[in-house]
């Protein structure tokens, strides 16, 4: 009897690697930027498909040290056989969260989205607290986040409802759809108004469907049941979408979920066609650019900015889509630093037992950035953003920001 | 006057001769083990590892089923930590697999089998890997995996605590006698060629399918005739019970899901010779097609080597042909038979039946020894200290935990990352005179079986060779190639996907960084391992025969 | 997106055409697919080490074995890169090596004779200086050092092996090991966590003092495993042999290989702050070809097939191992062209019996033109556009001959002023 697998064997070419396909060259230990930081990891190549060969569903899954894979994706980035290590490690890291219980800061972490509406609702005292030694003393010794870890900014006026005030444009183009993410709803509404602000100068409407957490930090605090809810529930609201209509994302993290882990970590149903149609910002915009439809009609900004490109867009395997795009503006000047990750990697740099490892890993990078001696130091990723602010005492933005101030809108 | 004397000389080091090992010891009689190769260099340690519940077997061969059942709840008990206690499903993919289901329930309640029809959806639950092609399904909560490699070890180590002694590579060229009494061995060392004599008052033949070669050296006749089975290793356990199609047993029918790996089995082809075992593909390729009718991920998943064992069939005169022949044992009084006293042959059986053969020839040999102690292997366990066989059961998860904050240090070292074998693990075996090649370090440690196939690991046993054996550079660099030459036999079966890009890395790291081609081409020692004696049992016969 | 000139690969040969692009002034985009599976062996940069298969007597002057190679098989790779494509290809790559901050020696005339890590000596032509004391064309002593714990480099093992074969064992070597300060033996301790703490001022002075304790005598030179530092390589080796007080020399590791990491790190580092575009994480693949012409190669992009339209392509993968051909079970298919490049009934034909023996598979690979167009079996090009560089090129094995990095460096070289004049 001849079946479908049969066929395939009989000459099998993979399309997809699979934890199969390691073959102990060890490349991704040596980039790893924690293997590279500690000596008490064992790095990725053992923790994914190494420790995959002994995982089944009916196996424990956990191996010592998982907890300390912050999440880049550099060992998938830099994979020559494509393995997606990253996935099996947090997969592993899901399940013994699952056996074992999670922790109260994983709770709490994997909830931005619900601390943020908090957070933001009460913006002021919030934000008192988050700076306040005290309270900071005693977040560390209950929740487990470093006191030292500045936390991001709460503003009272979310994005979502300045966009309700907004008024759409009359004339434009097409129509496109914003995943603007927690970030920009709940700290930086700026930038979510540059985008849009950008976007309508192309003669582009921004319309923002209703949205979750991107499910992100519940991924990376061990919780894929309730990043798999926020995803589902952002799927079925973007499929609801005009099938032609673009996503946007300006976020690379966010972005990079609703492209590929939805479909691939977290198998979500029709999260497929859905990532097909998102968009980093930039990207987008570059594509207008070839496409010939982008207003390069710039105003000089003349300013220094070195460029840190976040280890997520690496994954997004667009190349640097920022840098082209501020090449088209003059006046800047554009440098370009490779110092690998900065550390944090989202929440993970934030917990009481990783806030010095993670400075170890960035400390190539803030270097780098002090020498270099920039206005401004651009990366497409918040938590990136927040870690040279505080590594390297540099002023930081998103690329975006550059091209708003381009078109005017600084 | 020979050089030793002692009370029993067994031959053959496989299971069954370990499990005779072990019985004499325990019996308080004097015992030494000779072995032209390594410890279940032979057939044992190329069985595909499956612990049989009977069930395979209790259409056909009732008999043999029933040993089964009691010999696998006895390993239970005795032999633990060699023991996975996955139990095992028994599916039908087929309208004749349907047909054969009626006979099947019969047979397992005939032999005291335990067997469970369970929905196909409830056994999906359970066992993921089941194929959309299962139609039905029976659970066997008996079936499992017995490590072979550590069957044997555990079995000789045990006999040595007790004072038995263990001689590998060591090959029996003749016999001494007195007039119809054997009266000892003349052994030729493989490596040295060096001759000794042990002298004895009895020779118990247990080289299974080699029986009738070491018989013929007394002029008489043990018919053993060797049945090749190749099996297919991928390199992760697929399934987590081992599961077996429910039809008349067949080639291509079982995965068993052993340790860190799986292990599709088998064919059977009458041989001309137990060392005679050519993998041909067509083989190959049928057992992983098979397989992919009973588990999914078979045809995906990352097939590592293919090996080939041989079985020894005892021929009871019967017209049966390869599996149709009974796989129960006989134990030949060769004085009774062929007026040789001092002789005794066991023949024919199976990994899982080890301990009744040896228990059943050892009782013949003690009783014309004169010793009454009665056999005690059913009752006391393999190791006398749980911990100390362990070593095979490493999990990711018992690996130096650390400290979350990283201030205590506890990562060990690992020699072989595939396998997690750790330094402590291997460095024993260095020491031990019976462990000649870097192969036999494997077989103890599973050091190079996982997917790299020893391209790391074999560099740093190579570096023990020299600080802990004592051994000079270049035969050290020899064990070190013939160790790799030998797992590249078996890859060969499988080069393609990922075994193939292995492949690469592998001559990366020894040719390209290390320029091991031309230190071969230099005067190194020649081959240990020789033309296909990975498992250190080439002769000249063989090589005749080629 | 739209591009000038897009490379595909990840090792040496996609480098090399990258730079060679980038310093014509022409926009390169390189997409990288991850560090090469072989990143290791490029230890050195080994031009050719053995004019055969067959033969144990090392080449001693690269450029003339070359020269005599390509008259001897005027199809052989080196013979269609040109003489001029590796003498020129090796100017750029030692000039861009000094630009990139790194201390590398090269000279095609001479081959430098160096132990491995089982102590036979190797013939390579482009080394780091860090690796240059080690030449077995000196016959100063040599004292292997290796660390207590530490099982990727054995020096008791190399120095066996090398005092018999070296000059015919008429030199002295000898092996020595040192306990590491705050690496315990029996824990976990790897290359990369031994080259971070040689980058410690304070760990690297105690181990040189070790050492030089250990040694004893004056006028030998020291041979330790490859892991002084993991980026800052020049300042760690040479104040670390200044702390020893003999010539020292690293000798490249089992994996993860420092060696191998520092020149990939370094180049793609300088690269890309040059101002050339990487893409990371998008394997390429589909070769939309139309009137001869590529006009569109797809990468697997997060989400979806991102297609990149250039004007010409490079294809600078090595081999199987970073996926240039999948190796099926039957057919060895290669990905852009969806070519047949090699069927065989059974997969035992792909090998030799032995593993130390050239081996069929690895020959199988692109047939390309004189222009190293890759190509159909009569020899037309598939598409004029594309440029095959590097271990992907059928009809050689650089294993044997010890040639891998020189061939990636003459073919990128040459792929890159094809892609320039097409």
């Amino acid at each position: 009897m001849i079946t479908e697998e049969t066929e395939t064997f009989s000459d099998t070419v993979e399309e997809e690697a699979p934890v199969e396909a390691c073959t102990k060259c060890t490349a991704c230990n040596t980039v790893c930027p924690v293997a590279r930081s500690t000596d008490i990891f064992r790095g990725p190549k053992f923790l994914g498909p190494e420790s995959e060969r002994y995982r089944s569903h009916q196996e424990t899954a956990v191996t010592a040290g998982l907890d300390l894979c912050s999440g880049c994706k550099l060992c998938e980035v830099t994979c020559p056989s494509q393995v997606t290590i990253q996935e099996y490690i947090r997969r592993a890291q899901n399940k013994g969260a699952e056996e074992g219980g999670r922790t109260l800061r994983e709770w709490v972490l994997g909830h931005t989205r619900l601390l943020s509406t908090f957070g933001s609702m009460t913006a002021p005292l919030a934000n008192f607290g988050n700076r306040n030694p005290l309270v900071r003393m005693l977040m560390e010794k209950v929740v487990g986040i470093h006191r030292k870890r500045p936390l991001p900014r709460y503003q009272w006026l979310t994005f979502e409802r300045w966009m309700k005030r907004h008024p759409r444009p009359r004339q434009t183009r097409r129509t496109v759809a914003y995943f603007y993410g927690c970030w920009v709803n709940y700290n930086e509404r700026r930038l979510g108004e540059q985008v849009v602000a950008i976007l309508e100068r192309n003669g582009i409407d921004v319309i923002v469907p209703k949205q979750k957490c991107c499910g992100i930090p519940a991924v990376v605090n061990s919780n894929m049941d309730l990043a798999r809810k926020y995803g589902s529930e952002n799927v079925r609201r973007l499929s609801e979408l005009p099938a032609d209509m673009d996503i946007i994302a300006s976020s690379t993290s966010c972005g990079l979920m609703l492209k590929h882990d939805y479909a691939h970590l977290l198998e979500i149903n029709g999260a497929e066609k859905v990532g097909a149609r998102v968009y980093d910002i930039c990207e987008y915009l570059w594509m207008l650019h070839e496409a010939g439809e982008l207003d390069v009609d710039f105003q000089p900004v003349p300013m220094r900015l070195l460029y840190h490109a976040p280890c997520h867009l690496k994954s997004h395997g667009i190349g640097y889509p920022a840098t082209r795009l501020l090449r088209l503006i003059p006046g800047v000047h554009l440098e370009e630093v490779d110092e690998g990750c900065c550390g944090i990697s989202g929440t993970f740099g934030m917990k009481v037992e990783k806030y010095d490892l993670s400075m170890k890993i960035g400390s190539r990078l803030f270097e780098a950035v002090k020498a270099a001696g920039s206005d401004s130091v651009l990366a497409d990723c918040e938590t990136c953003r927040m870690q040279v602010e505080h590594g390297a005492g540099s002023r930081s933005a998103h690329p975006i920001d550059i091209v708003a101030r381009a078109y005017g809108h600084g | 006057m020979p050089d030793t004397t002692t009370g029993v000389v067994v031959i053959g080091g496989g299971s069954t001769g370990a499990g005779v090992l072990r019985d004499l010891s325990m019996r308080g009689i004097d015992a030494v083990l000779v072995e032209k190769g390594d410890l279940a260099s032979g057939t044992t340690g190329r069985s595909h590892g499956l612990l049989h519940s009977g069930g395979r077997y209790c259409v056909n061969d009732l008999a043999a089923a029933i040993e089964c059942v009691e010999e696998g709840r006895i390993l239970r008990r005795i032999a633990k930590t060699t023991v996975e206690d996955t139990g095992g499903y028994f599916v039908s993919v087929s309208e004749e697999d349907l047909a054969w289901e009626p006979r099947f329930v019969e047979g397992c309640a005939k032999a005291g089998i335990t067997c469970e029809r369970i929905p196909v959806e409830e056994a999906r639950r359970r066992e993921p890997a089941l194929s959309r092609h299962v139609r039905t399904v029976f659970w066997i909560p008996e079936d499992g995996h017995l490590d072979p490699f550590y069957l044997v070890v555990g079995n000789v180590e045990s006999a040595r605590r007790r004072g038995a002694q263990v001689r590998t590579y060591t090959e029996v060229t003749g016999f001494l006698k007195n007039d119809n009494r054997v009266s000892g061995v003349v052994t030729r060392d493989i490596f040295t060629g060096e001759e000794t004599t042990i002298g004895c008052q009895a020779v118990i033949n247990a080289t299974g399918a080699w029986a009738g070669f070491v018989a013929r050296l007394l002029d008489v006749e043990v018919k053993v005739v060797p049945v090749k089975g190749v099996m297919v290793v991928l390199s992760h356990r697929v399934a987590h019970a081992t599961i077996n199609r429910c039809h008349k047993p067949g080639d291509g029918d079982i995965i068993v899901p052993a340790l860190s790996v799986a292990i599709l089995g088998t064919t059977s082809a009458k041989v001309p010779h137990p060392e005679v075992l050519p993998i041909e593909w067509d083989e190959v390729h049928h057992m992983i097609e098979e397989g992919a009718l009973m588990a999914d991920g078979v045809s995906t998943a990352r097939a590592m080597r293919a090996y080939a064992g041989v079985r020894p069939l005892y021929d009871l005169g019967a017209e049966a042909e390869g599996r149709e022949m009974s796989r129960n044992f006989a134990v030949i009084d060769h004085e009774a038979r062929d007026g040789i006293a001092g002789f005794a042959s066991i023949v024919g059986g199976k990994v899982t039946t080890y301990r009744l053969m040896a228990e059943r020839v050892t009782d013949l040999v003690a009783r014309r020894l004169g010793v009454r102690t009665p056999c005690t292997t059913a009752e006391v366990a393999l190791n006398d200290r749980e911990d100390e066989m362990d070593q095979l059961r490493h999990r990711p998860a018992q690996l130096g935990v650390p400290k979350p904050h990283g201030d205590e240090l506890g990562l060990q070292a690992l020699i072989c990352e595939c396998e997690l074998v750790r330094p402590q693990d291997v460095a024993p075996w260095f020491k031990d005179p019976a462990v000649r090649t870097l192969e036999d370090i494997r077989r103890r440690t599973r050091s190079g079986m996982g997917p790299c196939q020893s391209a790391i690991c074999s560099y740093r046993l190579a570096g023990r060779l020299v600080t802990e054996r004592g051994l000079d550079g270049p035969t050290a660099t020899r064990a070190m190639a013939d160790f790799l030459e030998t797992r590249w036999r078996g890859v060969r079966h499988v080069f393609w996907g990922s075994q193939l890009r292995q492949a690469q890395v592998t001559t990366g790291v020894h040719l390209e960084l290390f320029n091991l081609d031309r230190q071969l081409m230099h005067d190194l020692p020649p081959s240990l391992a020789g033309e296909g004696r990975g498992g250190g049992f080439e002769t000249a016969e063989v090589a005749s025969q080629r | 997106m739209k591009a000038d000139i897009a490379v595909v690969g990840s090792g040496l040969a996609a480098l090399v055409a990258t730079r060679t692009l980038h310093q014509a002034g022409r926009n390169a985009v390189l997409i990288w697919p991850g560090l090469s599976s072989l990143y290791f062996t490029y230890a050195t940069i080994d031009v050719l080490g053995y004019s055969d298969l067959t033969t144990t007597r090392p080449v001693e002057q690269p450029e003339a074995g070359v020269a005599q190679l390509i008259a001897d098989h005027p199809d052989h790779p080196y013979a269609l890169a040109g003489l001029e494509g590796l003498r020129s290809g090796t100017t750029l790559l030692i000039e861009w090596l000094r630009a990139a901050g790194f201390a590398w020696q090269g000279d095609l005339g001479r081959n430098l004779l160096l132990p491995t890590a089982i102590g036979t000596p190797k013939p390579s032509c482009l080394v780091p200086d860090s690796m240059a004391a080690g030449d077995l064309r000196r016959d100063d002593p040599i004292v292997f050092c290796g660390f207590h714990g530490y099982e990727d480099f054995v020096p008791e093992l190399a120095a066996s092996n090398l005092s018999r074969s070296w000059g015919r064992g008429e030199h002295s070597v000898r092996a020595v090991r040192i306990t590491l300060p705050s690496f315990e033996p029996g824990n976990l301790f790897t290359s990369i966590d031994l080259a971070r703490s040689f980058e410690d001022t304070t760990f690297r002075r105690e181990v040189a003092s070790r050492i030089r304790r250990e040694i004893g005598v004056d006028g030998v030179r020291v041979g330790i495993p490859a892991v002084l530092g993991l980026t800052h390589d020049t300042d760690v080796y040479s104040s670390f042999a200044a702390e020893v007080g003999h010539p020292v020399f690293e000798i490249p590791t089992l994996p993860p290989s420092v060696l191998g990491l520092r020149l990939f790190d370094r180049l793609r580092k300088h690269i890309q702050e040059s101002g050339v575009e990487m893409i990371w994480a998008a394997p390429a693949h589909e070769a939309e070809v139309s009137d001869g012409q590529c006009r569109r190669i797809f990468l697997k992009s997060a989400g979806r097939e991102q297609p990149i339209e250039a004007r010409a392509y490079v294809l600078a993968l090595e081999d199987t191992v970073d996926g240039a051909l999948r190796a099926g079970v039957h057919s060895m298919v290669d990905p852009f062209f969806h070519e047949a490049l090699a069927h065989h009934e059974m997969p035992t034909e792909r090998t030799d019996e032995s593993l130390f023996k050239p081996q069929p598979y690895a020959s199988i690979g692109y047939r390309v033109t004189r222009r190293l167009q890759p190509s159909d079996d009569a020899g037309r090009p598939l598409a004029g556009n594309v440029f095959v560089a590097g271990g992907a090129i059928a009809g050689y094995d650089p294993v044997g001959t010890k040639s891998r990095g020189g061939l990636a460096i003459a073919t990128g070289y040459r792929a890159a002023q094809e892609a320039m004049a097409a």
